[in-house]
């Protein structure tokens, strides 16, 4: 009998692994690698809420909470939720989980059955096809255009949902094209899922709070308080507080469904991690206003990294609204063939040349469901941003 | 598909119920909310504080900035620890690409049977059981095959009951020493009886579930399958965690060493449903299996010595017949004795359950019926809590006992 499990085949191959694997290669030979390959902010956890947990711990909570979380944990999190959308959820319509991701996986294996489908818009991250296929159901992709700002059209959506379908996943801000939805952008696609009152809806906000030029992005509840009883509203504390390591993400729901995916973390993890659980309620309940700072030079990277991108011939640059990623497209690139002698026919060739010859590390666009791109993450000190971008520069400047 | 506004759940979902163990917590909180004095002996969770010098190992984490996201089987440091663990204990050698982190053992088991685990395979599992292991396996539409460890062989599996189990579709024995729900061991003559019928059967992959390891009262030490049959190790999965030895259950960090290709889909399974484990958490772990482990030892003879308490304390109730286990913090009591009586409360007692709950409602004291756990009539007592609520527990138990006509 073969050891693994059929499901686990359903799990796309990690796509930067090669990538990760030269780059630690070409480190250990000591070469002077830049990194813009990172999903997370390079700012530290805010000391207040390093403070907290420390003082939690020794206050002794290191036992097990609840599996939903921590009663004040979720109020807090419905504070949050009513602070900064006007949504008003219940304490037990929220749920705490071990990341955003785990959140993810118990709404899909809650709900899905084999054939269901989840429609995502791509660019995408991989983890929502991954779990959704891990949930036997079907990832049906919607690409949004770059001409479109990367967002998704009321149209497409329309002709993406089938009488299978049981998600609609969004993400907003995008990773990793960095596109968010306002009020405006999102009520088109509200009228449409109004027309569906079978298809449920997860948005992912985990990075809400990264918007720059004023612009404010929206949630679907917010905009649409008649989608709330089929809306899984995700937010967590990884990107806002510089906290990926603790592991907290967390989602408001119609109490049916926290009940269910409760039951699910019970026979899967239990609770997140009871000190990680105080800190968040420390960040969520703290000030705020280093927030502003960290978007402030967040916001700064993004204009000098697009203005230097949109320098390199053969690469178009979209600047987008949030996170802290873009998204160049490199097709003006292809067919080429580097300083070097790499023949570019693709994204994938595209970014290990690029590692190579001049030692910057960026991700793919096929890793996230869109050739002929690249993601990069300006989640990086400004100086090495800079000098990456000038080397990438050099490196477009010489194709031939 | 219908159309609704309430979430169509998965047939998956249908599999999977709240354990017993929940259930009788959130009734006895509501007694507590409601201004009773309750006394529980329903959780699996240690008095004990977590030991200073893993607080401080997190402590340092947190200040040096070790809040990044964490690889997905777990940070070296912590995977090194675990390797030093293994040959401390067991003297087994893991690599470290043999050993990954998980949220909790309960997230090891989950991680190993959905990476594993297709539809109609086979879990044996030695009952009395921890609920999860059944309900894990129906959630990951594996078929759990439960065998009977009768009290009359000390609650221990018998090779012959696990030969006649085993089928050209079983994918996993569990197997849990010390025990949750009887505080059973297998002694290392006993487990390689059991290794000796699973060494014929090439097919079957064994969980060895060592989470209560070092709650053992013997003057032996516990040793593994995977040590005591070292042609087994490339099928088993040593299990254990810092919840139990080392009293940090709010902290989700467990940990398992196997075979190079198990651990690697575990860690696949993992990436995809939470991906990494809290960096503090496994930052203390470092500080707890490294640093002075006196503690371990103090704190299993202040067990051991609560478990003869608790133990002679029942025996003295009419009707309970309670069995002196080996490990663990329960010990699981029979009730046979009891059944076909009437409380004072006017309540009768037709089943273990009726047991329970009579007993909260009436004295208030939260413990969990057999049934949960796959084996009737007895209870679950936790001793995994402090002098005074034992002695008020068994006292009121004595009272509820004398109390039955």
């Amino acid at each position: 009998m073969k050891l693994i499990a059929d499901r686990l085949d359903r799990i796309s191959p990690s796509q930067t692994i090669a990538i990760a694997t030269k780059a630690r290669a070409l480190q250990a030979d000591g070469r002077d690698v830049i990194s813009l390959s990172a999903g997370e902010p390079d700012f530290d956890t805010p000391q207040f809420v390093k403070d907290g947990a420390i003082a939690a711990i020794q206050a002794g909570e290191t036992k097990y909470t609840d599996v939903a979380g921590t009663p004040a944990l979720r109020r807090a999190v419905a504070e949050k939720f009513r602070r900064d959308s006007g949504i008003d959820y219940a304490p037990d319509e929220i749920i705490v989980s071990t990341g955003g991701k785990q959140v993810i996986f118990n709404a899909m294996l809650a709900t899905m059955d084999a054939g269901d489908e989840a429609i995502i818009p791509s660019p995408c991250w991989v983890s929502y096809p991954d779990i959704v296929a891990l949930a036997e159901g079907k990832p049906v992709f919607v690409p949004c255009s770059q001409n479109n700002g990367f967002r998704l059209r009321a149209e497409d959506l329309e002709a993406a949902i089938t009488p299978r379908t049981k998600w609609f996943i969004l993400n907003s801000p995008c990773n990793p094209t960095g596109a968010a939805y306002s009020a405006a952008d999102l009520r088109p696609l509200c009228d449409v899922l109004l027309r569906h009152p079978e298809v449920w809806i997860f948005t992912d906000d985990i990075y809400e709070k990264l918007v720059y030029d004023g612009f404010r992005p929206a949630t679907i509840v917010e905009v649409e308080p008649a989608l709330r009883d089929r809306t899984v509203t995700m937010n967590g504390c990884s990107k806002a507080y510089a906290m990926t390591g603790w592991r907290i993400g967390f989602a408001g729901a119609p109490k049916a469904l926290i009940k269910a995916m409760d039951k699910l973390q019970s026979q899967s993890t239990s609770n997140a991690s009871s000190v990680s659980q105080a800190a968040a309620l420390v960040g969520l309940t703290g000030p705020q206003d280093f927030i502003g700072e960290m978007v402030a030079v967040y916001h700064q990277r993004r204009d000098l990294v697009v203005e230097m991108l949109n320098q390199a011939p053969g690469i178009t640059c979209h600047k987008p609204e949030g996170a802290f990623y873009v998204f160049p497209s490199m097709r003006g690139c292809l067919g080429k063939t580097s300083a070097k002698g790499a023949k570019i026919t693709d994204d994938e060739s595209f970014v290990i040349a690029l590692l190579d010859e001049e030692g910057v590390a960026c991700v793919h666009g096929a890793a996230f469901m869109c050739p002929d791109h690249f993601r990069i993450s300006y989640a990086t000190d400004t100086a090495s941003l800079r000098e990456a971008c000038s080397r990438i520069q050099r490196f477009c400047r010489g194709l031939a | 598909m219908s159309v609704s506004t309430r979430p169509g759940l998965s047939q998956r979902f249908g599999r999977v119920r709240v354990a017993a163990t929940v259930a009788m917590s959130i009734k006895a909180r509501a007694l507590r909310e409601a201004g009773h004095d309750v006394v529980t002996f329903a959780i699996g969770e240690p008095d004990f504080a977590t030991p200073p010098h893993a607080i401080e190992a997190a402590h340092q984490a947190a200040l040096r900035g070790d809040t990044k996201y964490p690889p997905q089987d777990g940070t070296r440091a912590l995977k090194a620890a675990i390797q030093r663990q293994f040959q401390r204990d067991h003297g087994l050698d893991y690599a470290l690409d043999e050993i990954m982190v998980s949220s909790g053992a309960k997230q090891v088991l989950f991680n190993a049977l959905m990476a594993t685990v297709d539809e109609g395979d086979e879990v044996v599992i030695p009952v009395p059981c921890w609920a999860a292991y059944t309900l894990m396996t129906k959630l990951v539409g594996g078929t759990p095959v439960h065998v009977s460890c009768p009290q009359n062989n000390r609650f221990r599996l018998r090779p012959e009951d696990l030969e006649a189990a085993i089928t050209p579709r079983t994918k996993w024995l569990m197997l849990n020493y010390p025990n949750n729900p009887t505080g059973a061991v297998a002694s290392p003559a006993e487990l390689a009886g059991l290794a000796e019928v699973l060494l014929r059967h090439p097919q079957v992959w064994v969980m060895a579930d060592d989470m209560y390891e070092h709650l053992y009262y013997s003057d032996e030490r516990y040793a593994t399958l995977a040590e005591v049959e070292p042609r087994l190790r490339d099928r088993t999965l040593t299990v254990s965690g810092v919840s139990k030895t080392y009293a940090m259950t709010g902290w989700r960090i467990g940990f398992a060493g196997g075979p190079k290709d198990l651990i690697r889909a575990m860690v696949s399974m993992q990436g995809t449903s939470a991906a990494g484990v809290s960096t503090i958490g496994q930052a203390a772990a470092v500080g707890a299996l490294d640093g002075p482990q006196e503690l371990v030892a103090e704190r299993a003879a202040i067990y051991r010595r609560r478990r003869d308490f608790v133990v002679d304390a029942l025996n003295t109730c009419p009707g309970i017949a309670c069995h002196r286990p080996e490990g663990a913090f329960y010990v699981f009591p029979n009730i046979a004795g009891c059944l076909g009586k009437t409380t004072a409360g006017g309540r009768l007692l037709q089943t273990d359950e009726d047991f329970a709950l009579a007993l909260l409602e009436e004295h208030h004291v939260a413990l969990v019926q057999g049934a949960a756990f796959g084996m009737s009539p007895y209870l679950r007592i936790s001793y995994a809590t402090d002098d005074a609520s034992l002695a008020k527990g068994m006292e009121r138990i004595a009272a509820f006992t004398r109390g039955l006509r």
